[in-house]
């Protein structure tokens, strides 16, 4: 009765859209309800402020499907596989679950869409989408598979992008005399320091809980020091100087973070800085807003931001969220308005105003929210080192990261294994897990 | 006398129906699949058979073996402290005590919150720098310095291997004792009053007739009650995922964990499938082991 309904306005729109020569096409799907998969995020709460300005403006119904980030995949993928007809329109997803959901076939590709000039504004200029991020989220097919290059596809737009960049206290700094750390060497030792020297504040903060977190973790160390997880033939890499070296880096900084972060996710990472207890914040860029938010935050004026630390190399965090389109996904062309909308030039920047992470290359630039945002010129003097390949992004990942390297880093950490066990115990549950998927059988 | 051949089975039918749908298909599917390689997500024609490779596969898994001594550890110390706790209590409240519909109402409250916001309540209550289990220990050694030197000091709860054990057990001894409390309370309040009555004029203590006239008359009782919870114990799940994930490491990662790992973080359904075969099993041998010391439902008929 609905879709039937649906289909009558629809035509009624395209009719009119002929009687009249120029109807907006912003508003072709008007009529339609869009059902959208959104986490429970910063970024995503100030992007729900303006989906009353996209139904407005496009006639467009939205529903929004908001769940906390790490539980959106099992739901999204009873929703997305379901042979027929799925009840979400638009997906977003978590940059490492592009390979998965592209490999059984549950998106569809942007081309068809970004081809076809009735439904895509020629002002979208994909361009100027920041490439690092338009890679790590949304490109399949290239190189190793998961990487840009000859083959490659598209398959979502980055929405609520980040790298990593250094976070610090101005205050503690200048009152100590402190030297802003460009190395590793230099971070752990000022760590160090201030949580020797500093009364009641620790020099750093991080995750640590076993699963997912703890990896990510161990993963903004393991590129400045020169660590992968595979190697290029797709056996473990784990067990490799660097990144036993990138384990006793996070070890140590563990080590100068507030108790209890051997069990924090990042929630309580996040809070360690926000609250003042940690005087360095080596994480996700983002949380540069809700830092300079008053409501959310005790350390307002006092925050510097500098580069992520190299050791031997640059090499800094590419992950976030992307959205895309379903397969079986009924109102396509209405999802596909949405995700363009929210992604187009105009929105990416009032987004941004509003304290949302953006998209654009042209967004980070923007002289006036530089102004306004003193990390943006850290953000962009970052990005040329974001790495693309930050981890394997293989549709093995979701069984590699929290169950194999979740449990082997927590357990080195709390002292259960040494580091050099744990990751030689990685090294062979990872090996035995591609060799079943038949990475090695050519 | 045809009717009478045929109509209790007859009666049986409905009952037989649901234990099929609920009950058969479900575990000829889970034997089903865990001869096969089929990913949570895919059709079912992209599975792939595979023989016993499964099996060979679980019985060579290190992590599999390790969650089940976990859950051994785990549930020897819940249904050990949930007993003893459970049957003392209800032994205390039995009689009409002032304020005993009080006690009895504030004991049976943990069991009638979700599992899962007891999980948070529990991970708040123990965050190692905002919870509230620290600050008391805290205040407290700072008070009486000398206490200090018996734990009355800041913690890593949920981080340290030892403790989330320990904290995961607590949290489950907190809310599951007062169904063993509960079960015992009614069985206390079912003894005949004429027993107990001789046993008082014979001028038995309160110890003798506990010990060696109610504990037994209670056997079956107690013993309905321990295999509830033994189920139960290897059925946890929702509070150690909100708690502690099974971290640190996989230091409380009991084996449903790694069973809903398997099937939902890796995707793993056939692998999932035989994990969960093998639970199975364990929990028929513990369930059956219990019955042979005595079964409640054959010695009904001697009521």
């Amino acid at each position: 009765m609905l879709r039937r309904f649906t289909a009558f306005s629809l035509t009624l729109a395209l009719l009119a859209g002929i009687a009249f020569g120029q109807a907006d096409p912003w508003r072709q799907f008007a009529g339609t309800t869009i059902v959208v998969s959104w986490p429970a995020q910063y970024h995503f709460e100030v992007a729900a402020q303006f989906v009353d300005q996209f139904t407005a403006e496009t006639g467009i119904e939205v529903e929004l499907d908001v769940v906390e980030y790490l539980n959106m995949r099992d739901r999204q993928i009873v929703e997305i596989s379901k042979p027929g007809r799925g009840d979400l329109d638009v997906v977003t997803w978590v940059v490492f679950w592009k390979s998965e959901y592209v490999a059984n076939n549950w998106l569809m590709p942007l081309a068809p869409f970004l081809i076809d000039p009735r439904v895509t504004s020629p002002d979208y200029d994909i361009d100027d989408i920041v490439p690092a991020f338009l890679t790590t989220c949304c490109k399949v097919g290239g190189v190793k598979g998961y990487l840009d290059g000859p083959g490659a596809s598209l398959f979502g737009i980055p929405f609520s992008p980040e790298t990593s960049i250094l976070m610090y206290r101005t205050d503690i700094f200048e009152e100590y005399g402190l030297e802003v750390p460009t190395t590793y060497d230099e971070m752990l030792e000022t760590a160090e320091f201030i949580t020797e020297n500093v009364p009641d504040v620790y020099g750093m903060t991080t995750r640590g809980s076993a699963g997912h977190q703890v990896v990510h973790a161990w993963l903004l160390h393991l590129s400045p020091f020169g660590g992968t997880v595979l190697n290029d033939d797709f056996t473990p890499a784990v067990t490799s100087p660097e990144a036993i070296a990138a384990t006793y880096a996070l070890q140590s900084i563990l080590e100068n973070s507030p108790p209890g972060m051997a069990a924090a996710g990042a929630g309580e990472q996040d809070a360690a800085f926000l609250q003042g207890d940690s005087a360095m914040y080596l994480d996700r860029s983002i949380l540069a807003a809700q830092a300079a938010d008053p409501s959310r935050s005790r350390v307002v004026g006092n925050v510097g931001y500098a580069l992520h630390p190299e050791q031997e190399q640059c090499g800094a965090e590419t992950g976030g969220f992307a959205m895309g389109i379903p397969r079986n996904s009924q109102n396509q062309g209405a999802a596909w308005l949405f995700v363009q909308w929210f992604t187009s030039k105009r929105i990416d920047l009032e987004l941004a105003k509003a304290g949302a992470n953006p998209t654009r290359t042209s967004t980070h630039a923007d002289p006036e929210l530089q102004a306004m945002f003193p990390w943006y010129e850290t953000v962009v003097e970052q990005l040329p080192c974001a790495t693309a390949d930050w981890r394997p992004l293989i549709p093995e990942w979701g069984a590699i990261n929290a169950p194999i390297l979740g449990d082997e880093i927590s357990a080195a950490l709390t002292g259960q294994k040494s580091i050099e066990d744990a990751l030689d115990s990685a090294a062979q549950r990872i090996y035995e897990l591609l060799d079943r998927s038949g990475y090695y059988s050519w | 006398m045809r009717t009478n051949k045929v109509v209790p089975y007859l009666f049986l039918l409905p009952a037989l129906a649901i234990l099929a749908l609920g009950l058969m298909v479900p575990l000829y599917n889970a034997v089903l699949l865990s001869f096969y390689d089929w990913n949570f997500g895919q059709p079912w024609s992209a599975a792939r058979p595979l023989g016993f490779a499964n099996f060979e596969r679980l019985w060579n898994d290190p992590v599999v073996w390790r969650s089940v001594r976990t859950t051994f550890v785990f549930g020897f110390w819940v249904v050990t402290l949930e007993m003893l706790i459970g049957v003392s209590m209800a032994l205390l409240l039995e009689k009409a005590v002032r304020g005993a519909t009080f006690f009895r109402t504030i004991f049976v409250m943990p069991l009638m919150i979700a599992p899962v916001v007891v999980g948070l309540i529990w991970r708040y209550l123990l965050d190692a720098r905002n919870g509230i289990v620290n600050f008391y220990l805290l205040q407290i050694g700072e008070a009486v310095p000398v206490l200090q030197n018996f734990g009355f000091k800041a913690h890593t709860w949920l981080g340290d291997p030892t403790l989330a054990m320990v904290s995961i057990i607590v949290s489950d001894v907190w809310q599951w004792t007062p169904f063993v409390f509960m079960i015992v309370l009614a069985g206390l309040q079912g003894l005949p009053g004429d027993v107990m009555e001789a046993a008082y004029i014979d001028g038995a203590s309160w110890w003798r007739m506990t010990w060696h006239i109610k504990l037994p008359m209670l056997r079956n009782i107690l013993l309905i009650a321990l295999l509830m919870r033994v189920i139960d114990v290897f059925r946890a799940l929702e509070v150690i995922f909100v708690m502690t994930g099974g971290g640190p490491g996989s230091s409380t990662r009991v084996l449903s964990l790694t069973l809903f790992q398997t099937a939902f973080t890796s995707r793993d359904l056939g692998y999932a499938s035989t994990i969960a075969l093998l639970l199975s099993v364990i929990l028929i041998v513990f369930s059956l082991v219990l019955l042979l010391f005595s079964n409640p439902l054959k010695d009904k008929a001697d009521f």
